[in-house]
């Protein structure tokens, strides 16, 4: 059995990410991913290679992994509501089972 | 006319010089859709030399002068990126289909300073044999950070104001009709509702945005470039690598400006056409602002033409690099389409390509 968790996907604006990495860690969760990514949406084409000198351009992507349901609303709310009208971003949850993390299952193991 | 021969002959000139060249030929070339690609990772470090190299030219220069001819070329920086923001709140934000906050941010964009066209403007002056303080580069912060701290406390005083003012106006709203609330007032997402429900005063901080400033990637390695020439002996380094390798750089840079300007002109033309207006006239009377002032600390302290001309080329200039963000951060609500694609798209080549060879020329032909 692998440990239930939930993991939280944030794609937004590069300019957010300090702010949003604080944000997550003072949620309590132990630990995210971030990377440098690209798309399309309501903005516009964001980050499609085109050459740029700066970075307001780029867009980040945060995947979370919190043990319940509550932590991530908690960071998902935050989130949305100090930056989403004015930033371009978007957040969903998914399930996941984590089956190797030290930081995320504790000592005892994730339980394979 | 003797001017405008002087400024046609100057343009020609410029058109063949590998600044202008590259910038031309990376719009062609973006307009033909290359798939050319440069890294990103190329051009962080290629902003990183060029500004080192100034830094280094800048601390090795104010090592050996005296300091206090500075003083007024540099009070003229900081009025100038002052005023530039004053400028497009009291004209651009005045035109139709113009909101106020992309405004005073597209003018905080305009103030601030590009360094790229700053290396320009002094490869210019160096391949024409102009003489100028080695320190003028030295005064890209004294513009660049008074006029993007200038426009974020402008754009949050005006937010904050006309936050209250609706609030006001909501509140005599409800007391005259307490049932009467159309479905059309109601926020129409849950964030604009807490927005709305917010303590109406957000105060800027001023400290925050300088620091911000100071530690973006293009000032930062001015400075540091400039301490290491004051206080160490880089003469070594800077001879074999950091002078040399500039042309080249600055000419790899000037070609993804090129792209990246035409790029961002389809942006551009989803917001109102007066962007185009504004960043055409812009460059070119900030600049004029500037040379008017470089032009007292000529006749006062004998600051020379080239870096008068130096001052009017950074005050024409719009920053590409570390303001972009600042003034995302800074404020949040402008549009950045708006004033990012004015500058980039318009605002950087008619600085590079018209503003340096008009001032120029205009410096020659007042200075002999």
């Amino acid at each position: 059995m692998a440990k239930p968790a939930k993991k939280l996907v944030i794609v937004t604006e590069k300019v957010l990410l300090k702010k949003i990495a604080t944000i997550i860690e003072e949620a309590g969760a132990s630990g995210y991913t971030v990377l440098e990514t690209g798309g399309k949406g309501s903005r516009n084409v964001r980050s499609t290679g085109h050459p740029n000198v700066s970075d307001t351009t780029t867009n980040i992507k945060f995947e979370v992994l919190t043990p319940d349901r509550l932590m991530a609303q908690t960071i998902a709310s935050q989130v949305a509501e100090k930056y989403f009208t004015d930033f371009a971003g978007m957040i969903y949850l998914c399930d996941a089972e984590v089956l190797y993390g030290q930081s995320f299952c504790g000592p005892e193991g994730c339980g394979i | 006319m003797d001017f405008l021969s002087l400024f046609v002959m100057d343009f020609v000139k410029q058109l063949q010089s590998p600044t202008l060249a590259f910038l031309i030929g990376g719009m062609v070339i973006a307009a033909l859709g290359s798939e050319l690609v440069i890294p990103d990772a190329i051009c962080t470090i290629i902003v990183f030399m060029l500004l080192t190299k100034i830094g280094l030219t800048g601390g090795i220069a104010i090592r050996n002068s005296n300091l206090t001819e500075m003083v007024l070329p540099m009070i003229c920086a900081v009025i100038v990126g002052v005023i530039v923001v004053f400028i497009a709140r009291y004209t651009l934000a005045k035109l139709p289909k113009v909101k106020v906050v992309d405004a005073i941010a597209t003018g905080g964009l305009f103030g601030a300073v590009s360094g790229s066209t700053m290396a320009a403007g002094l490869t210019v002056l160096e391949e024409q044999n102009i003489p100028y303080e080695a320190w003028a580069g030295a005064l890209y912060p004294f513009m660049d950070i008074p006029a993007l701290v200038t426009a974020i406390v402008v754009a949050n005083i005006y937010l904050n104001k006309k936050k209250r003012k609706e609030a006001a106006k909501a509140l005599e709203q409800e007391a005259v009709s307490n049932q009467l609330v159309a479905a059309g007032d109601y926020p129409s997402s849950r964030q604009e509702y807490l927005r709305q429900q917010a303590p109406a005063d957000n105060r800027v901080k001023i400290w925050p945005i300088i620091e911000e400033s100071l530690r973006g990637p293009a000032l930062s390695a001015m400075l540091l470039g400039l301490a290491l020439g004051i206080f160490t002996q880089p003469d070594s380094v800077y001879k074999s690598f950091y002078d040399p390798l500039f042309r080249g750089l600055l000419s790899i840079l000037m070609l993804v400006m090129g792209m990246e300007a035409w790029s961002r002109i389809g942006e551009l033309r989803k917001v109102a056409q007066w962007y185009v207006v504004y960043s055409v006239v812009a460059p070119f009377l900030h600049g004029l602002i500037a040379f008017g002032l470089g032009m007292i600390a000529h006749y006062t302290t004998g600051f020379s033409m080239g870096g008068v001309v130096i001052l009017a080329v950074i005050a024409a200039s719009s920053s590409d690099i570390s303001g972009p963000p600042t003034l995302r951060a800074g404020i949040p609500s402008a549009n950045p389409s708006a004033y990012i694609g004015a500058s980039t798209a318009i605002g950087t080549p008619i600085a590079i390509g018209l503003c340096i060879p008009f001032f120029l020329g205009l410096a020659q032909s007042l200075g002999g």
